[in-house]
């Protein structure tokens, strides 16, 4: 049984809340709690793009293999240094771990995979990623699961995602991870109206133990999907005013999506601008980049003729 | 009774003893010769033989409720003998009679077996301890049958002594004696003589209790059976049955009716009359003897053992005579006409047929007529007759008896054919006889062939049944229509719309099409008993054992197995309806799923397969194979989960994908073998290559390559052909390659040196060939003789097309409206299709076009493929498996994790708009799409809207920390999530379109026009992306199209007058022209207004009077400001006082005219012209081919298809 700190950690990473997770102080290093919440503290970080401060939160010389995963992870999303290099040492590291006289407990080596695969999947090494987290094993890592399903789902196999899903629920219980692998799969099939989703991020919205503008800006998102656009811009506009009016690359790349659909058009052009330069990596931003170059090519495969210009008028 | 109807014979040895099994279809018989044997009498086969007595047995009998036979033989000794399949044997002998066993049998409630014996006593045996509790004497000869009660504590027996005892065994019951061995006398206290009946002359034979009456019957050797009676304190004797010639063997009671059945010596069995004593029925027999007699206990059914085997006979017909009218079932039950409602369970007697023939029989036939609610029954009693009774209105009260007003005949067939017309056949004059309902012949009818029965064939029509053929017979017009050969047909079933009829026969059933056009026949080795036809046109049939379905074409399977035969009424849905052989109502519950699947298959109802596989459990190999037998090995696949199976199929579909996926998982030589033939076949070259690589068939991939002209794997095959240390392969690879260095290498390397010699020398490398020479240890001068082959102009073909890359040609993939609906694994509930009746006919029709749009897409698909050349990322990854020592290939995927169809993929195909393929980023497809549909060609401008559409459709959000988000895609019917429905979410609406063609009405209102034609345009180019979902939304789509091409006209007709009367003041005719046509554009009142002031103000200036003052009639009739009345008013009369025009203009009001958009000049009525595809603006024919300059997206005058029809 984990003490009440770390399950509010863990709660609180799970569900986005990266800001108040990184704001945390840690316990004790004596304490049991010390290592699980360094890591999960250490994952809010990179997770919310401060995987620098990463660096500075654990030791270079410890021989924890989950922090080392932890570090790796941080280096790798940083881009400090080789980012091959990075890979390397979570693939050592998910190795090492197989051993037999390694000294790290299931648990442990459960982050590292989880962080590896997390970075595999980065890499867009799906299959290598799949493997790391033992997709299609009987694995009872949750977090691995997690990562598997939604690596499915980016690949558009929403059935396997659905069958590890199912599987996990005979052991996992209730697990709020659980939950948000759910409405996650809800997210891509859209299976009832996507009420699922939507009614798991209003639960959790109205979770006392924590406030996370990540999970305004899911509903935002789930509502956009569900049709209801001017629920959907509220959500957004809330989640905006929640990070101090610095809108998050999702936040804003949603408010763009809501704006386009709303029934004026007028601020999508200033929004869409803001998001092209605030995150020009947002896949947002690139897919449609590459749609404009795409346009052109395939526009110019059609021959334009000469304007109809009366000649003798 | 007129019938006996056999329904087993064996041949065998002389049966002494017979037993029926309570509840299974089994016999047990015990022969002559000392073998005792079960028979399935249903399914006629022996079951088994259990041979361990010695002599002849003649005793048998089995357990009323447990697994349990025993026999009694001619060796003294009862064996009792387990019955159960898996265990047959026996289980212990009882010893203790000292003479021949003649009759043996359990007790129904104590673990008691019954014994008599030629040693003059009957026996009764504790079959749990094995030994004999007590023992009957009295009798002072052969003691030849000793039976219990069948409820109280009693015995008969009957002896060759010439009386037939009744013991009371009650003390029996009370206290178990003492069982020890030796304690012999004792028993007798324990069961007394209650009576003893005497009468017969001679030795009895046989005697038993009466089931329910106190009653006895008795068979004995004087050739009488004597029924007795008693009471509680006495019995006596009730009359005799004489009539047996020689020795009666036995003589039983029917369970069920008043009967008596015995048989004899004689060779006859008997059937009387238990109150009358009368004969009611004799069956002779030629040569046997019989021996023994058994009645079934619950069942009619009897069996009689006689000199050469046994026979299993029924007394009458069980099968109720019964009609079908809507869902009432019209039927016979112990002589009452019944009704019986499917719906509400309502069973009414309505009619009494009591006095209708033969009180034994049966009514045989009924036929019912709805109109007058009359009932035609036959019986088959005296010689066949028929009675035709009107059904009570009310069944308040006792019900009628038929024979009351009654109209009865002569004939053993009897239907209705029409509302107020029966048919009757007489078989012995052969006379069809067609009657009103007053019975008066109306028409005499002599049937071509021997007719033995008649059905109902349609409309003034009949069915003769022959003894070899079935005749389809028209009664006005007196002829055959037509004729099909069967065996004897004895019922008739038409299915619910009478499009078609099962004829059923003993053991074939023909279905047929109404005028007997098309059929199929189908065999049972098993008696077929009934049917009934399905709501949707399935024959569903009864044999003796089992419900099974047939479909029109001829398929037919099991649908459950029965323990008794059924008579199926009626099928609706999941419940088989239908009279059990007591003829009462009952209903089956059925799975219709697989026939119900197999029917739309073969009728092509797709989405009623397609509903059956996602909501039921269609599997196992049955299906399966079906479906590979009929030619769907691709819906197959989507039931498989066994790989092999599923290569198979995907090898026989060409699903290249699954095969692929499969043949990893198997990984076998053989099928990477067959996964390469099919690639091959289809052109996937990319597949070959993996399949041989897998099986490291390197002279085959290296042909391949040859083939695909991919030089650069090529060389690596030569590299890796020299690391296997195989210069064969290397020499091949070289000279595929073209690579002359390398192949001299190679030739040098082997020592070929002539050959190596040669190839250096016929190329050119005389460097080399010197060198050759050398190593060769030869001097230039040693090889002078050899010839000058000159220069060598073998050369590997060149690369004309870089098929490598390409997939290319490659049989379209064959992608089914299966694949795309089962795409993804997605079976999810659908909606359920209707299938009833004559709606299945519409529902295949429109599944039919389904498939056709499907094909549509499919088309289009297919196109998009063809331009979308993705060679990037897969040709690499094979380049690098190849590198590393070939054999290292890609690293497998978890099993199914390849990447599956994505939603935008999806929405590419589930719609044919071009706004959705846009939605979806297929810009490539939908500028087609645009192209095709509207004749699209200059798409610069739709950039921004293509990418804010685009934009506007996918979202993105990140659940898992610190993963890549996750791409959300935006859908126009969040309630679906059937993939095969999803379709974008709508980021242009009509609504928006049209609240935008208002901005640019006030535009034009506020005289902003190059605003306007900006607007206009912009209308016209959002018009493009909205997507119509229905018929109006159609429909007012092409209105807005229309009425934004009308304004954008006059817009720039109005600019073009401005532009003209400022540049070239001098052209005041043009401009008055331009002003004119300005008032014909089809704009709103308001506009309409504007267009027209303008107008007359300009003529007014030009001093064209009178066309000013039609303009200003115009603007009166629609009714503007009082201000501009008056002006209006004061034009008119100007042009009264003045009607002349100063300027001549081409403007011709009378004529109806449209504005060609180029030229700005009329295009009269009648005279060429050409459209825009798009907008359908006109033009005159000289601007065919050229942007059209209204909208400046279409050429003018291209072929376009429109808009496909709104989903």
């Amino acid at each position: 049984m984990e003490s009440s700190d770390l399950y509010n950690v863990k709660q609180q990473f799970f569900l986005g809340a990266f800001k108040s997770l990184m704001d945390r102080g840690l316990p004790d290093p004596s304490s049991e709690d010390y290592t699980p919440i360094l890591v999960y503290k250490a994952r809010a970080h990179i997770a919310h793009g401060d995987a620098q401060t990463v660096s500075s939160l654990i030791p270079s010389d410890t021989e924890n293999f989950a922090l080392k995963a932890v570090s790796a992870l941080a280096s790798y999303v940083a881009g400090t240094g080789s980012t091959e290099s990075a890979l390397e040492e979570l693939r050592d590291l998910c190795v090492e771990i197989e051993g037999d006289d390694v000294e790290a407990t299931e648990r442990e080596k459960g982050w590292v995979r989880a962080v590896a695969g997390t970075a595999f999947a980065r890499a867009g090494e799906v299959e290598e990623a799949l493997e790391t987290l033992g997709a299609e094993t009987a694995t009872e890592n949750l977090e691995a699961v997690a990562i598997i399903i939604q690596i499915y789902l980016s690949i558009h196999r929403p059935d396997l995602a659905r069958k590890e899903f199912e599987r996990s629920k005979q052991w996992a219980e209730d697990d709020l991870l659980l939950q948000l692998i759910e409405a996650s799969i809800g997210l891509v099939t859209g299976k009832d109206g996507y009420s699922d989703s939507h009614s798991f991020y209003t639960e959790q919205l109205a979770n006392p133990s924590l406030s996370s503008p990540h999970l305004l800006t899911a509903r935002g998102v789930t509502r956009l999907l569900r049709g209801e656009i001017a629920e959907a811009k509220s959500d957004l506009e809330e989640a905006v005013s929640q990070q101090g009016g610095h809108e998050d690359a999702e936040t804003l790349a949603a408010s763009v999506v809501a704006a386009g659909l709303g029934p004026k058009k007028d601020g999508v052009e200033e929004l869409w601008s803001r998001l092209a330069s605030t995150y020009p990596n947002h896949p947002l931003v690139e897919s449609v980049n590459a749609k404009a170059e795409q346009f052109d090519e395939f526009a110019a495969k059609y021959e334009i003729p000469p304007l109809a210009i009366p000649t003798a008028a | 009774m007129s019938v006996m109807l056999t329904k087993f014979e064996s041949k065998s040895n002389r049966v002494k003893g017979l037993a029926f099994h309570p509840t299974q279809p089994l016999l047990a018989a015990s022969l002559h010769n000392g073998s005792v044997q079960l028979w399935n009498y249903r399914m006629g086969v022996l079951v088994d033989r259990f041979e361990e007595h010695e002599g002849p047995v003649r005793a048998v009998a089995i357990h009323p409720s447990r697994p349990l036979l025993a026999t009694g033989g001619d060796d003294y000794k009862i064996k009792v003998w387990d019955l159960r399949p898996q265990s047959r044997r026996c289980l212990f002998t009882l010893h203790g009679h000292l003479d021949y066993v003649r009759t043996v049998q359990f007790h129904h409630e104590m673990p008691w077996i019954i014994s008599c014996s030629d040693d003059q006593t009957i026996r009764i045996w504790n079959s749990t301890s094995r030994n004999s509790i007590a023992v009957l004497t009295g009798h002072s000869h052969y003691v030849m049958s000793a039976l219990f009660h069948p409820k109280e504590d009693l015995v008969v027996s009957a002896s060759m002594d010439q009386t037939v005892r009744v013991w009371d065994i009650s003390g029996l019951r009370k206290s178990t004696p003492n069982t020890a061995p030796g304690t012999f006398d004792t028993f007798d206290a324990f069961s007394t003589v209650k009576y003893v009946l005497e009468g017969h002359d001679r030795g009895v034979n046989y005697a038993v209790f009466h089931p329910t009456l106190p009653l006895i019957i008795s068979a004995a050797d004087d050739r009488q059976i004597k029924l007795w009676r008693m009471s509680e304190t006495k019995a006596w004797e009730v009359d005799a049955f004489r009539g047996h010639f020689n020795n009666v063997s036995s003589a039983v009671f029917h369970p069920k009716h008043e009967l008596v059945v015995s048989c004899g010596e004689d060779k006859t069995v008997r059937v009387w009359d238990l109150a009358k004593r009368s004969a009611v029925q004799t069956f002779r027999r030629e040569n046997d003897r019989f021996w023994v007699l058994a009645a079934h206990p619950e069942l009619n059914l009897f069996a009689a053992g006689h000199d050469n085997g046994l026979i299993v006979f029924k007394l009458e017909r069980e099968r109720p005579a019964f009609a079908l009218h809507g869902d009432t079932v019209y039927y016979v039950r112990d002589k009452y006409v019944r009704s019986y409602d499917i719906n509400t369970g309502a069973d009414v007697g309505l009619l009494s047929v009591r006095r209708f023939g033969s009180p034994y029989v049966p009514p045989r036939t009924l036929s019912f007529n709805p109109a007058e609610r009359a009932v035609l029954l036959t019986i088959s009693s005296d010689n066949g007759i028929y009675e035709l009774t009107n059904l009570p209105k009310d069944t308040v009260g006792e019900v009628k008896d038929s024979s009351v007003d009654g109209k009865r005949g002569v004939g053993q067939s009897a239907i209705f054919v029409a509302r107020n017309r029966f048919a009757v056949l007489n078989k012995t004059t052969q006379l069809i006889e067609v009657c009103d309902l007053t019975g008066s012949v109306v028409k005499s009818i002599k049937p071509p062939v021997q007719t033995n029965e008649i059905f109902y064939g349609g409309t003034a029509s009949l069915i003769l049944s022959s003894t070899s053929s079935v005749v389809l017979y028209d009664i006005q017009q007196q002829k055959t229509i037509a004729e099909l050969n069967s065996p004897p047909v004895k019922y008739v079933m038409w299915s619910q719309d009478n499009s078609q009829v099962a004829l059923l026969s003993k053991h074939t059933i023909t279905i047929a099409s109404k005028g007997f056009a098309q059929n199929t026949l189908i065999h049972e080795t098993i008696r077929i008993k009934s049917g009934a036809w399905d709501d949707a046109g399935v024959f569903v049939y009864s044999t003796l054992n089992h419900v099974k379905y047939c479909l029109p074409q001829g398929d037919h399977g099991v649908i459950c197995t029965l323990d008794n035969p059924v008579y199926l009424t009626r099928v609706k849905g999941k419940t088989v309806h239908c009279l059990d052989r007591s003829a009462r109502p009952r209903t089956i519950t059925i799975d219709p799923t697989e026939y119900r699947f197999k029917l739309a298959l073969t009728r092509n109802n797709y989405d009623e397969v397609l509903y059956l596989i996602r909501t039921s459990n269609l599997l196992g190999q049955s299906i399966i194979a079906y479906l590979q037998q009929k030619g769907f090995p691709e819906i197959a696949l989507h039931f498989v989960e066994d790989k092999n199976t599923r290569f198979d199929l995907a090898i026989e579909c060409g699903n290249l994908d699954v095969a692929l996926e499969t043949a990893k998982a198997i990984d076998r030589p053989e099928c990477w073998a067959r996964l390469a033939q099919q690639a091959l076949k289809q052109g996937n070259h990319k597949i070959v290559e993996k399949a041989y690589q897998q099986t490291k068939n390197f002279d085959r991939l290296s042909f391949l390559y040859l083939a695909t002209g991919s030089t650069d794997k090529l060389l690596k095959m030569q590299k890796i052909a020299e690391a296997r240390g195989d210069p064969m392969s290397r020499f091949h690879n070289a000279l595929y390659a073209g690579d002359v260095p390398g192949r001299i290498a190679v030739l040098r390397e082997v020592g070929l040196y002539p050959l190596a010699y040669l190839t250096a020398k016929t190329n050119g490398l005389e460097d080399l060939a010197t060198e050759i020479l050398e190593d060769a240890g030869l001097t230039e001068a040693d090889v002078d003789d050899v010839p000058d082959f000159g220069r060598a102009s073998l050369k590997p073909p060149p690369v004309v097309t870089a098929t490598t890359n390409f997939v290319w040609p490659a049989i379209p993939g064959g992608e089914s409206f299966f694949d795309r609906a089962l795409a993804n694994g997605n079976l999810e509930a659908g909606a359920e299709p209707h299938l009833n009746g004559e709606r299945a006919a519409a529902a295949a029709s429109s599944a039919l076009d389904d498939w056709a749009k499907d094909e549509e897409e499919q088309d289009l698909a297919a196109d998009e493929d063809g331009w979308d050349l993705d060679a990037g990322g897969d040709a690499h990854a094979e380049e690098e498996s190849v590198e590393g020592e070939a054999q290292e290939e890609q690293e497998e995927l978890g099993a199914g994790a390849t990447p599956g169809p994505s939603e935008t993929e999806i929405w590419t195909r589930n719609s044919p708009f071009a706004g959705d393929h846009v939605a979806a980023g297929s810009f490539d497809s939908a500028m087609q799409l645009l192209n095709r549909q509207l004749g699209i060609v200059n798409f610069a401008a739709l950039k921004p809207l293509f990418l804010s559409v685009y934009r506007s459709s996918h979202t993105y959000l990140s659940p898992i920390a610190s993963l890549p988000p996750l791409e959300l895609h935006l859908r126009r019917n969040p309630a679906e999530s059937s993939l095969s429905r999803v379709l974008p979410v709508a980021v242009v609406t009509l609504r928006q379109a049209r609240s935008e063609l208002a901005e640019g009405f006030r535009f034009v209102s506020g005289n902003k026009l190059s605003d306007a034609q900006t607007t206009f345009r912009s209308v016209l180019q959002s018009l493009l992306f909205v997507v119509a979902s229905s018929n109006d939304e159609a429909k007012e789509w092409r209105d807005t199209v229309t009425t934004a091409r009308e304004y954008l006209l006059g817009v720039s007709i109005e600019l073009e007058r401005r532009r003209v009367a400022q540049e070239q003041p001098d052209s005041v005719q043009r401009s008055l022209e331009l002003a004119a046509y300005f008032t014909h554009c089809k704009l709103q009142p308001p506009h309409m207004q504007i267009a027209l002031r303008s107008a007359i103000q300009v003529f007014t200036k030009a001093n064209n009077t009178a066309t000013a003052a039609k303009f200003a009639r115009r603007l009166l009739d629609l009714n503007p400001d009082p201000k501009i009345v008056a002006q209006a008013r004061q034009r008119i009369a100007a042009g009264d006082r003045n009607p002349r025009d100063a300027v001549e203009i081409a403007y011709d009001e009378f004529t109806e005219f449209e504005i060609c958009a180029a030229s700005y000049t009329p295009i009269y009525k009648g005279s060429p012209a050409v459209r825009c595809p798009y907008t359908d603006a006109a033009f005159l024919p000289e601007f065919k081919g050229s942007l059209e300059p209204l909208t400046r997206l279409t050429e003018i005058g291209a072929v376009a298809t429109g808009l496909p029809a709104p989903r």
